[in-house]
């Protein structure tokens, strides 16, 4: 059932803005276009599952035919065509890798460009773990056997699937169940590959876990899942990374984020998402529907979102916390930035069920171009939830008279000793600070990346080391061409 | 939904864009039904009550028999003066425009709607046009039986010397009364009015009704319409109200609402600010126990550069009501150097209370300056104990906190006795 791939174009580096721009060229071993329950079998054949987990996937395929595509977000676009997709592409491979020195020096060389290089990071003082995702088959998972002494599990969830399915059992789908959305039930039905992290009790993970998704081959879906498992007492930092290689057509990419957290446990979750954009007039880029959420189940846990969101044609992503246990506490801080015809429709949930949970909303959104962008967020706090305290701040920017910035937050209570307070604002970058930084020799892109960063930097110090230099940079790529 | 839409002959049907109007409104509420769950706009308040078949409508007057002891019988003109402040007053009983002769000064002109139909001029070209059929089912549910009402009418730089007020006085003799009413109201360009709406109630206390309002408000350029309502409706009745208003350059439009009142209440307002240099505040206030729903709904829209809209939102909920806020503010692509600003506040009372609020910013122009706050909590702790240490009952301290909770909200409107009797109807 394998198929080779047409030889795609390279896109010049140089000539565009889009650093990603460009395509490893290796043959990939792809399921054939479509979705039927062949093709789920086919996937779920191919990399050797068990029956329940098959059945699992047929049952969320046969719901997902029933449900339709949601059309409540301010997003406009093309009607995707799922049957005109692969839902498989793995990098063909002889044999699976044992170590970096088997894997396809070409692959290699991609993630050079990105800046992750394998091969180096091995050698560097433990900083980060990459579990890097090259379309739907996880390449290379590095220092997992020296977080293996620690116990902790950290490997693609394909392995996990094999090797701990009472974990994966027990908690796959118990926090994103395939009942919940169009988009989150269409994974569950294909998913490919993605992340497994386990942290057993009390462990602090040592490092920063990390993982790249790259979307490869033409025409195809990424449907990568993420589960992450914090028993008691435990801590982890995840960082996510995304790009994709630079298409004319619109890419789909329709990801789960799981996170189960214990009691007294701690989970971090940082993104940085710089998929495609598209260009200037709205051709290509990718369509990003994200279902993320995190449980906290017992009580003193934490979960903490930070996203910096600069790619994507279309995003669509609320990364939520369900806030169960007592005295849990859900954070999420955002910078979404959107230029040309990007739209993105992103926001959080906050659902306070236990006692004295507390979160924090900081969303930060740049609109420029002829963009559009919405902040979009449930704060809820249940009847039995008292001495819950939720604060928001949702701040947006506008830079041209083309853009727009909207905010829809909706806001639930029903225990009198809440606390909840939500404000928002919308404004453009002022001529006064504008004239300052030019009064004083400063050109006035720079001076408007200048602004912005000042803007975004209460959630820009929320993202770990690596990942603030290179979303700043980031932030100054996406904006480049709006002025003037 | 058959029970809300009935075969009713109406009267001047032979006028054909009324007919073709009301046709409309019918097909327009046919095609949408009663708002469900999935229904954005009615997200949190669903008018379950309304599903039920036993709707009675009266197209006249009750004439009742003798034995009646419906309150109107032997109305009296107690009922007028309801208002403690001299005023203007308009009666409707029972959604009927009781005809009694009014003396009104220059420049006004008040007819029954159903007289405008055919004698007022701008009644075509302004009947219908400050909503939506498609997007307010109620409103056209309330178009479909477009009769009665009132049509008002402000001349050029009138300026009145004491307020207008439109009094309803709901006392049903008939269990399940529903009763649709449309008032016109005209303020010409450089005109200054107060215009006060009060609706309650006076009969038998279990009474259960639905009243479906509409005002359709033009305010000219440079004119100034005060518009202020207090919605005290029987506990049992359901009171749907949606006010379009467009503000033409210079224009102002003010509001205040103050709901007390019915099992099931929305007041919805939607102003357009058309023009350079229009500005509307739209406030209000909602006091609420037992298990009643109250919706104020707002949606401002700036349609041209240098406008201004205000809005500020303040409730209390207790028993086992439920509070809903839903307000938003729409810039539209070139309304520069706008400002719009909104905010709301809630104070829960028990346990069971419930608030729901989705304040809403749609912004498509760059140079402009919007903000909007949200927050609810309940009684501070500590501002109670401080009055209970002085000898202070638990209950009077709580409603002295509360009365300075809405202050703000009420000095919104002029210092005058209306002020004063909003104040009293707080308590």
């Amino acid at each position: 059932m394998s198929t080779e791939t047409e030889k795609p174009e390279i896109i010049d580096e140089s000539g565009d803005k889009y650093k990603y721009g460009f395509v490893t060229d290796i043959a990939s071993d792809s399921a054939p276009m479509g979705l039927n329950e062949d093709i789920i079998r086919f996937i779920s054949a191919k990399k050797g599952e068990p029956d329940w987990l098959l059945e699992w996937r047929l049952q969320a395929f046969r719901f997902w035919q029933k449900l339709e595509e949601p059309t409540w977000a301010k997003l406009h676009y093309d009607k995707i065509d799922y049957q005109s997709l692969h839902y498989y592409a793995a990098p063909k491979q002889k044999v699976s890798p044992k170590s970096l020195d088997e894997v396809a020096p070409e692959l290699l060389a991609t993630y050079a460009k990105l800046g992750i290089p394998l091969k180096e990071q091995e050698a560097l003082a433990g900083v980060v773990a990459v579990d890097a995702v090259f379309d739907s088959v996880s390449v290379a998972t590095t220092y997992r056997a020296k977080l293996a002494e620690q116990g902790i599990i950290f490997c693609s969830i394909s392995e996990a699937i094999k090797h701990h399915p009472d974990l994966v059992r027990r908690y796959l789908g118990s926090v994103v169940p395939y009942t919940d959305n169009f988009f989150a039930c269409l994974n569950s039905a294909v998913f490919t590959d993605g992340s497994f992290v386990y942290i057993p009790k009390g462990v602090r993970c040592p490092m920063e876990l990390s993982t790249y998704f790259r979307i490869n081959a033409k025409n195809t879906g990424q449907f990568e899942r993420t589960l992450i498992i914090a028993d008691e007492g435990s801590y982890v930092s995840y960082l996510e990374g995304c790009t994709a290689p630079q298409r004319d057509e619109n890419q789909l990419h329709a990801a789960i984020v799981e996170i189960v957290i214990l009691k007294d446990a701690e989970v971090k979750y940082s993104t940085v998402q710089n998929w495609y954009p598209g260009d200037k007039d709205g051709k290509g880029g990718v369509y990003n529907f994200v279902t993320k959420r995190a449980a906290c189940r017992g009580a003193n846990s934490k979960v903490s979102w930070t996203q910096v969101e600069t790619g994507s044609a279309v995003t669509w992503k609320y990364p939520s916390c369900i806030l169960q246990g007592d005295n849990s506490v859900g954070e999420f801080y955002s910078v979404a930035i959107t230029n040309n015809l990007q739209q993105a429709d992103t926001g959080t949930k906050m659902l306070h069920i236990g006692k004295n949970t507390t979160s924090k909303i900081i969303s930060k959104g740049i609109s420029a171009g002829r963009s559009n962008q919405t902040y979009r967020g449930l704060v809820k706090v249940s009847p039995h939830a008292s001495g819950a305290r939720n604060y928001s701040q949702c701040d947006s920017l506008l830079i041209g008279d083309s853009c727009g910035s909207h905010t829809v937050p909706y806001v639930e209570n029903r225990n009198k000793t809440a606390r909840l307070e939500h404000e928002a604002t919308t404004s453009k970058i002022s001529d006064e600070q504008l004239f300052y930084c030019r009064q004083r020799g400063i050109g006035e892109e720079e001076a408007v990346s200048l602004i912005v960063n000042g803007f975004c930097k209460e959630v820009m110090q929320h993202l770990p080391l690596e990942f603030a230099i290179e979303a700043a940079k980031l932030i100054n790529i996406s904006l480049e061409g709006s002025v003037g | 939904m058959s029970g809300l839409l009935q075969n009713i002959e109406l009267p001047d049907s032979t006028l054909p864009w009324l007919f073709a109007l009301r046709e409309k409104g019918r097909e327009a509420f046919i095609r949408q039904g009663l708002p469900t769950a999935k229904t954005e706009a009615w997200k949190y308040t669903r008018p379950r009550d309304l599903q039920v078949d036993d709707f009675v409508m009266q197209t006249s007057p009750c004439h009742c028999s003798d034995e009646c002891d419906c309150e109107h019988h032997h109305h009296s003109s107690s009922l007028g003066d309801a208002l403690p402040f001299d005023c203007y007053a308009l009666h409707f009983d029972n959604g009927h425009l009781r005809h009694e002769h009014l003396p009104l000064p220059r420049g006004v002109q008040i007819m029954p709607l159903s007289d405008a139909f055919s004698f007022a001029d701008d009644i075509k070209s302004r009947l219908g046009k400050t909503l939506n059929l498609d997007k307010y089912p109620f409103a056209a549910l309330n178009t479909a039986y477009l009769n009665e009402g009132v049509y008002i009418s402000i001349a050029k730089h009138t300026r009145l010397d004491k307020p207008l007020a439109l009094v309803y006085h709901t006392h049903s003799c008939h269990d399940n009364l529903f009763f649709n009413l449309r008032n016109l109201i005209v303020v010409e360009s450089g005109a200054k009015v107060e215009l006060i709406e009060y609706h309650h109630y006076s009969g038998a206390e279990k009474s259960r009704y639905f009243a479906n309002l509409v005002n359709e408000i033009f305010v000219g350029r440079d004119a100034v319409l005060s518009h202020y309502k207090l919605q005290d409706e029987a506990f049992k009745a359901v009171h749907i109200a949606f006010n379009g208003v467009k503000v033409k350059g210079g224009g102002a439009y003010r509001s205040f609402c103050l709901q007390r009142g019915a099992n099931l209440a929305r007041n919805e307002t939607f102003v357009s600010l058309t023009e350079e240099g229009a500005s509307t505040e739209v406030n209000a206030a909602y006091i609420m126990n037992g298990w009643a729903t109250i919706d104020t709904t707002t949606d401002v829209e700036h349609l041209a550069p240098h406008t201004v809209s205000s809005q500020l939102v303040k409730g209390v909920v207790g028993g086992e009501a439920k509070g809903v806020f839903q307000g938003k503010i729409h810039i539209a692509p070139h309304a520069v150097k706008t400002e719009g600003r909104q905010l709301h506040k809630a104070l829960l009372l028990t346990d069971t209370a419930e608030v729901d609020c989705k304040p809403e910013l749609e912004i498509f122009a760059d140079d402009v300056k919007c903000s909007h706050g949200a927050a609810s909590g309940e009684l501070d702790e500590e501002q109670l104990f401080y009055m209970r240490s002085r000898g202070i009952g638990e209950d009077e301290a709580k409603q002295l906190l509360i009365d300075a909770y809405l202050e703000d909200v009420l000095n919104t409107l002029p210092d005058t006795s209306v002020k004063q009797w909003f104040a009293s109807k707080v308590k």
